[in-house]
């Protein structure tokens, strides 16, 4: 279901792919075409998250032909995939890393909708460039503010307080600028079917930024979670997320890679916590695609205090140019 | 003479000696000329015109910008590739003549013929690789691509050819290589003047062409058919000089300029179908950019293929090692051109042979001085037979000759040295002859020089050998030459080292020792060796000084141990087994390394080598002999690992990585080892001591590097997903934190697989209530601790001690820095300068001291940063960035060994790589001809696909004809050549592309076609035929890439006419513009047009004549009009692209590749003519006599118009009536006398009037011939009083004049 709607995006943003499915849907036949981009729609199905969608798309937007502008509909905040949130607090400032910035490189949340009926609306922009700039990124800097959002929607306001309440409290024995946002929508605004959630995000001082996230069980499956709960977990799994630190939230790990991996033939560097299993089977694919090996180094910090050991990715970018882009 | 009265001194008064004192003399008195005015006082000449300073300024600023360029990074590799000579010019200019001579200059050495490319070593850091391009536009094409330098060879005789400007325009087109023009024929020219004005005519219209001061050389005359030697001299210094700009496609793109060709095709296959799809392999420096394996690669003229596989080669003309020396030995003047015989083979029509006696002098000097060099050679000579195990072509061929052994692959490198006399002819024939003289030698141990040498020769490589292990860097390449090379002939060579290895093994490892073949080799051949030690003793204290502290190079060791024993084994075997074990080898190694790493267990590494051997076995798919072979072999390892799981305290694999394990004792230990291993290996290994321990150190670094890095890359990278579960499984225990997390066991990996979600999930959250939990991240925060550097509590201060004192101007407080408060004596300067002055060099001062000088320099750091910044602009930032970027790229994998390296960045350029093609036609083998270059071109990531593609294009202005659309022609574009049918248009305003017919004679155009993928803004060219020669331009067009698609829309204007069959008023009936309803429908609103220009709008259609509509006009229509409409037409490109296979074309066809052919030609030649619409076809115009009806105005208007305006038709007027008539005269005869008196007085009075006319006018001349004769005197007198006037005053002047003379010159003398 869900993976037919991401074959129609993908057929939406590009030009002259080919796509066959058979009829009992076992095989998949794709010959690529080119990423061609401009104004588009998509409703995505309400099964996955948006991040789903979001997250390739993320791949994909700064070599289109035409700047993407795509409105996607669906469930924005799920417990699965990454929210909609943290792809806007963490996928961007990364993105910024590579050289894509702009005024037109923006995610922007319309409508809340939680799962199981979705019905949230968010608007993807993303400029196209040439070529990616190598980085180097390598220290990451301590955290110096700790934000987040404790969104809640067709449930009480009051929910989202709670929420906020208990995790600051953990919080707070770490470092006192936090602050919480409680984004309550309201009307049509907020989608189809009842939840609350937060993410937290914390930022170093080098521009790095970790997050966490955490939503409630939607309507009519599980128990009901306790907000004061929801948060106070929120708050542990981003202390672990800054446990395993590096310069790169987990979630963006392999957006960082690929984006590496495409850049000019130079040297990037970046220090990632330990790698996730989405990312070691993304750096086999990275392999079996463009033959590109990442040198990894484990780097224990020489400091008791700054959690686990980290791992150095080092790569050769491919040379990837856009060919898609039109030259004047 | 001297007694002649000498002549007295005058001072000169004039010329430059007196000019000269008389400066000197007013300069000392302080008056000097405007330029020391200037310099006196300099305030006065500042600014006279604020506008031309600006301008001024702004001119400076301007040519300095313009000098910059978009800095680029800097990739070049340490080591570069040759450099891409291309020698080009027209038939007969003397081209070969001119390469020839060059080599010879560069080495000493005479090439009979060229073929292919030929690498030299032309200076320190300076390799060439010259090629010869002929007048073949395919050639010129392809070499212009890979060009760093072309040598344009002009027939001064002649002039310019066309050739050289074609070959200019391609440069233009693909990145302009450095040019350099050479002039020949220059003895042709008896005249000196003549000579004179060609060179400069010749060299303004080269600078015209390439750039004005671009260098042109003058090669003069010709002695014995060479240029003369100072002038070859001198242009081999300017190329070696030479400095290359980037080309922005060839450093994006890797390439390899091909010098060797083998074929690799199972003889069987070629036997059953000798048109079947060839293997080959090509050999050539990779230049550009990184190659990765298993990227896709263009052949020129041949086509598109995937790299099956690459290799890197020792290089076989490589650069001399640093030495501080100027200039290069007679022995490092390598030279390499294999397709021309030199290199040691040579191409014959169907086969390859490897010549032995060929090119006598190269081979004498390389054994000479680089016993590895011919290795190397003998080895690539091997090497795909190596690779293809079994049955590679080149085995089979020696086959036919010789059944091959390992004794024949191993004489074949020993071969040259020995064979300098043999002939070249012969050199075959003489092969194993040879050989035997070489082991009899061998046995005796003679002692000859020759021999001496070799053994040095052989220690070397045995030393080589003992650091091979350690060297990780040689890695494959060293062990398959050490293979080979004791493999063989030289069979004391091996002795020796396998000696070594023994005495090794028997010192460390008893479990190698059981092999009872070992133990007696080794008591034989320790007998033979004894005399040998002694003579190398003395090289022996180098020895010692070797450390083998670290335990990797125990491993290291006994790999080499194993090694020395398959080669054993192997010595009698056939050369493909040989081979077959060296390729198991490799894994092995490998395996040794990677699998072992981090948490390796014994039962693991037995493990791993139970893998091993299953694969060893696997691979020996020989006869059965060989099988019982890699039986033996693979017991030997098994044995190996059981010893090892039984000493467990030795540690002997494991404890290469496994450093969690080790203990002191066990490092103890080994050291001792260690010490006694050098003493025994002191004694045979000898020359190569100090390269040795640099390889191993570098295999120590690596080691430890390696061990740093857990098994995270095997994890991620590792071959089979099952075994990493296992091990996953099985680690999960031991590992920390990292690893625990990184390997998810197998259902939550499932759940990865099934949700295909980024999020990273946390399994066991820990729990961050705890204290000691909380503070494991305490320091990532802000509030944390921070390092000592950025402390915030350190810098402020440090900023306290620097801005601690200062004075507080409005109270007269002096503060003073917490520093100086806690009784610093130094405060104030003064008591700084006494300090120095009692000079007591206590610590505490001194230490003071330092930190004052600390806070000097900081405070100068401080400013200086300060006051840079000013002058650092944008540019220079970028610059700036890019150099440490550059620096970044060179250093980040510079301590890793070729192998690791190439398999992170891929292979680099200025390796020597071998790429083996499946799947090529065979024409390409079977045409195979030296003369034409082979270019690998690699092809970026999408560059293989084909879809629409772009173009600016702009007609050659020198091209005669003007292009067709849909005409094939012939693109060059990228690597690639090819054949496709264009489509030409234009672009409107609004952005529409609307079709040409033709191309614009002077106008760029877009063109469009449907071929191969190549990123914006390369460059191109088209020609519209490659085959033969026409004596005209034959570049067609240029242009570059603008824009690559899936789909286009190329329209074309379609206008549909239609005729009214009613008119109304300003509404009228169409019919006969479309065929239904359905078609009007959808046009309904479309503005359309009369021929007469009367607009109007189609509105609906009609029922009755289908098709017909109803349309409005802003007029009446009339019957007779026509009425169309304006469409576009989208015009779909044909999808034609047809690569140009020159290189399969036969021998001396090569240039002949005629691919589609135009309409136009094919029309030619079938003698068809064009069928012409009647219609189309022009007429002589004929024009009627026009007739024009009268003007009529009705009578009304007439009436009303005004008189001005009113017709004047007047009628002419009749005869006047009789009536009117006025009646005649008659007179009286009175009145007749009166008249007729009258008339007489009156005659009579004009007499008189006239008569005294004539008197007057007489009397008048009279007065004036008197009056003239009176002003003449008058004048006469005038004219003799003037004179005497002029005398007089004349004469006064003249007085007053000496007078004044005579004031002015003592007025000068008083200046």
């Amino acid at each position: 279901d869900f993976e037919a709607s991401f074959i129609r995006l993908i057929d939406k943003v590009t030009n002259g792919s080919r796509i066959e499915i058979n009829q009992t849907g076992t095989s998949l036949y794709y010959q690529p075409g080119l990423l061609y981009g401009g104004s588009l729609e998509h409703d995505c199905s309400p099964s996955r998250g948006i991040g789903y969608y979001l997250e390739s798309l993320l791949c994909l937007a700064p070599f289109m032909k035409h700047p993407l502008k795509i409105v996607l509909r669906g469930v924005t905040n799920d417990q699965v995939d990454p929210s909609v949130d943290v792809l806007k607090a963490t996928a961007l400032p990364l993105l910024k890393k590579f050289g894509i910035d702009g005024e037109s490189l923006e995610i922007k949340i319309n409508r809340r909708g939680m799962p199981p009926k979705g019905g949230g609306e968010i608007l993807f922009a993303c400029p196209v460039r040439k070529v990616l700039q190598p980085v180097q990124f390598t220290d990451p800097g301590k955290i110096k503010r700790i934000r987040g959002t404790a969104y809640s929607v067709r449930v009480s306001p009051q929910m989202a307080n709670r929420m906020v309440e208990s995790a600051r409290g953990i919080l707070n024995k770490f470092l006192p600028d936090v602050y919480i946002y409680t984004d309550h929508m309201k009307g049509v605004n907020s989608g189809k079917s009842p939840g609350f959630g937060m993410c937290l995000t914390a930022e170093t001082i080098n521009g790095t930024v970790l997050s966490a996230e955490l939503a409630s069980n939607p309507q009519g499956q599980g128990a009901a979670v306790l907000p004061e709960e929801l948060g106070q977990n929120c708050a542990k799994l981003l202390l672990e997320e800054i446990y395993r630190g590096g310069c790169v939230d987990s979630t963006n790990q392999s957006l960082a890679l690929l984006l590496m991996t495409l850049g000019q033939r130079d040297v990037s560097k970046v220090l990632l916590g330990p790698l996730s299993p989405y990312t070691i089977e993304f750096l086999r694919h990275l392999r079996s695609f463009f033959q590109i090996m990442f040198k990894i180094e484990t780097k224990t910090a020489e400091e008791e205090h700054t959690g686990g050991e980290k791992v150095l990715m080092t790569c050769v970018g491919i040379g990837f140019c856009n060919l898609s882009k039109t030259m004047r | 003479m001297e007694e002649k009265e000498k002549k007295k001194h005058r001072a000169k008064h004039s010329g430059p000696k007196a000019e000269k004192k008389r400066k000197r003399y007013l300069n000392d008195l302080g008056i000097g000329d405007e330029e020391n005015a200037r310099k006196r006082n300099p305030k006065a000449f500042t600014v006279q015109s604020a506008v031309r300073m600006a301008r001024t300024f702004h001119r400076t600023q301007d040519l300095k910008t313009k000098k910059h360029h978009i800095p680029v990074v800097d990739r070049t590799p340490l080591e570069p590739p040759p450099v891409v000579v291309v020698v080009v010019g027209p038939p007969k200019v003397g081209k070969s003549t001119v390469i020839k001579c060059l080599i010879k200059n560069f080495t000493r050495q005479k090439l009979v013929e060229i073929r292919g490319p030929v690498t030299i070593v032309s200076g320190k850091k300076r390799r060439l690789t010259i090629i010869e391009c002929g007048c073949d536009i395919n050639t010129m094409i392809d070499l212009a691509k890979v060009a760093d330098l072309v040598l344009m060879l002009i027939d001064a005789s002649f002039g310019f050819e066309m050739e050289t400007f074609e070959f200019l325009n391609i440069c233009q087109v693909h990145g302009f290589p450095k040019i350099m023009g050479v002039l020949t024929h220059l003895d042709t020219f008896k005249n000196n003047k003549q000579l004179k004005k060609t060179k400069k005519k010749l060299k303004h219209r080269f600078w015209t062409e390439v750039y004005p001061g671009a260098k042109l050389f003058y090669l003069s005359g010709m002695v014995h058919g060479e240029y003369q030697k100072q002038e070859i001299h001198n242009l081999g210094r300017f190329i070696s000089v030479m400095k290359f700009r980037p080309l922005t496609w060839q450093t994006s793109h890797p390439y390899v300029l091909a010098d060797r060709m083998e074929e690799l095709t199972n003889p069987e296959d070629v036997r059953i179908n000798p048109k079947c799809d060839r293997k080959i392999s090509l050999y050539g420096y990779l230049r550009g950019a990184h190659l990765k394996n298993k990227s896709q690669i263009h052949m020129p003229g041949v086509g598109d293929f995937t790299v099956s596989d690459v290799s890197f080669l020792p290089d076989p003309c490589a650069l001399p090692e640093q030495q501080k020396k100027r200039s290069l030995n007679e022995k490092e003047k390598l030279v390499y051109a294999p397709l021309s015989g030199v290199g040691g083979i040579v191409y014959d029509k169907d086969a390859v042979y490897i010549d032995l006696g060929g090119s006598h002098a190269h081979e004498k000097e390389e054994e000479e001085v680089r016993p590895n060099h011919e290795l190397v050679q003998s080895l690539i000579s091997t090497h795909s037979a190596i690779d293809v195990k079994m049955a590679s072509s080149k085995v089979s061929l020696f086959m036919d000759s010789t059944p091959l052994g390992s004794e024949d692959v191993g004489q074949e490198f020993v071969m040259p040295k020995e064979e300098r006399q043999v002939d070249v002819k012969t050199g075959r024939v003489r092969r194993k002859a040879v050989f035997e003289d070489n082991e009899k030698e061998n046995d005796d141990a003679a002692s000859d020089e020759e021999d001496d040498q070799e053994e040095e020769d052989e220690e070397e490589a045995v030393s080589e050998d003992g650091s091979d292990g350690d060297d990780e860097s040689d890695a494959e390449e060293e062990s398959e030459r050490v293979l080979l090379r004791e493999g063989v002939a030289v069979r004391r060579a091996k002795r020796l080292k396998t000696e070594v290895a023994q005495e090794e093994a028997v010192n460390e490892l008893p479990a190698f020792a059981d092999s009872d073949d070992d133990l007696e080799m080794s008591s034989e051949e320790e007998g033979e060796t004894v005399p040998e030690d002694s003579e190398m003793e003395e090289e022996e204290e180098g020895n010692l000084q070797r450390t083998y502290e670290d335990e990797s190079s125990d491993s290291e060791f006994e790999a080499a141990n194993k090694r020395a024993e398959t080669n054993q084994y192997g010595m009698n075997r056939e050369n493909t087994e040989l081979k077959s074990q060296i390729s198991e080898h490799s894994p092995k190694r490998k395996a040794v390394l990677t699998t072992d790493s981090g948490n390796c267990t014994a039962e693991e590494a037995s493990e791993s080598e139970a893998e091993n051997s299953s694969l060893e076995e696997g691979d020996d798919e020989g006869g059965s002999h060989e099988e019982l072979e890699a039986e033996e072999s693979d017991r030997n390892e098994l044995q190996h690992s059981q010893a090892k799981k039984a000493d467990s305290v030795r540690q002997t694999k494991v404890k290469t990585v496994d450093t969690e394990d080790d203990d002191v004792e066990n490092l103890l230990r080994e050291e001792e080892e260690y010490e006694e291993k050098v003493d025994l290996s002191a004694d045979t290994t000898g020359a190569l001591k100090w390269k040795e321990d640099l390889t191993q150190k570098a295999a120590e670094a690596f080691l430890r590097q390696q061990r740093s890095t857990p098994n995270l890359r095997k994890l991620v990278y590792g071959t089979a997903v099952e075994d990493e579960d296992q091990e996953s499984e099985d680690a999960d225990d031991e590992l920390g934190g990292l690893f625990r997390v990184s390997r998810p066991d197998k259902a939550s990996r499932q759940k990865a697989n099934a949700l295909d979600c980024s999020k990273f999930l946390v399994e066991k959250p820990q729990d961050w209530d705890l204290e000691e939990v909380m503070s494991s991240i305490r320091d990532c925060f802000v509030t944390g601790k921070w390092e000592d550097d950025k402390d915030a509590a350190k810098l402020l201060e440090e900023d306290e001690e620097l801005y601690g004192d200062f004075e507080d101007l409005e109270t007269g407080v002096v503060h003073k820095g917490r520093a100086a408060a806690a009784g610093e004596q130094s405060g104030s300067e003064e008591e700084e300068e006494e300090d120095e002055k009692m000079s007591k060099p206590e610590p505490e001062e001194e230490e003071k001291k330092k930190e004052r000088m600390d806070k000097k320099r900081k405070l100068k750091e401080m400013f200086d940063a300060e006051y840079d910044e000013g002058d650092t602009t944008y540019f220079d930032d970028l610059k700036e960035e890019m150099h440490k970027q550059a620096q970044l790229n060179r250093a980040e994998f510079e301590d890793q060994d070729d192998e690791t390296r190439v398999q992170y960045e891929g292979f680099r350029p200025g390796m020597y790589v071998r790429i083996e093609i499946e799947n090529v036609p065979c024409e390409f083998v079977l045409n195979f001809d030296p003369h034409y270059p082979i270019i690998l071109g690699g092809l970026g990531n999408s560059e293989g696909n084909v879809g629409y593609v772009q173009l600016r294009l702009k007609k050659h202005r020198w091209y005669k004809k003007i292009l067709k659309s849909r005409d094939p022609l012939i693109l060059s574009l990228g690597w690639r050549r090819f054949q496709t049918m264009p489509l030409f248009y234009m672009e409107d305003h609004n952005g529409r592309q609307r079709l040409l017919k033709y191309t614009p004679q002077h106008l760029h155009c877009g063109a469009a076609f449907w071929g191969p993928i190549t990123p914006q803004g390369t460059g191109f060219l088209a020609v519209q035929s490659v085959s033969g020669t026409t004596p005209d331009f034959r570049i067609a067009a240029t242009g570059v890439v603008l824009d690559l698609d899936k789909s286009i829309t190329i329209v074309k204007k379609l206008k549909l006419t239609g005729f009214p069959f009613k008119i109304f008023k300003n509404t009228c009936f169409i019919k006969g513009m479309f065929n239904s309803q359905l078609e009007v429908a959808k046009f309904e609103g479309a503005a359309i047009r009369s021929v007469s220009g009367i607009r109007g709008q189609i509105k609906k259609a009609l029922r009755a004549p289908v098709g017909a509509f109803r349309a409005t006009f802003e007029d009446k229509l009339l019957m007779s009009d026509i009425v169309f409409v304006r469409t576009w037409y989208p015009v779909s490109i044909p999808m034609f692209y047809n690569p140009v296979t020159s290189l399969l074309k036969p021998a001396g066809e090569k240039d002949s590749w005629s691919g589609m052919k135009t309409t136009g030609q094919l029309r030619y030649e079938r003698g068809i003519k064009l069928k012409q619409n009647k219609d189309s076809l022009y007429k002589p115009i004929v024009r009627e006599k026009r007739h024009f009806n009268k003007l009529h105005i009705p009578k009304a208007l007439q009436k009303a118009l005004p008189f001005k305006n009113k017709p004047k038709n007047l009628e002419k007027k009749g005869k006047t009536p009789k009536d009117q008539w006025r009646p005649a005269v008659i007179r009286e005869p009175h009145e007749k006398k009166i008249s007729a008196l009258l008339s007489a007085l009156s005659t009579v009075n004009n007499y008189k009037i006239k008569k005294a006319k004539v008197k007057h006018r007489e009397q008048l001349k009279e007065y004036l011939k008197v009056k003239q004769k009176e002003d003449e005197q008058k004048f006469k007198r005038q004219k003799e009083a003037k004179k005497k006037v002029y005398r007089i005053l004349g004469q006064r002047e003249k007085k007053r004049q000496k007078s004044s003379l005579k004031g002015s010159s003592k007025g000068e003398k008083s200046m």
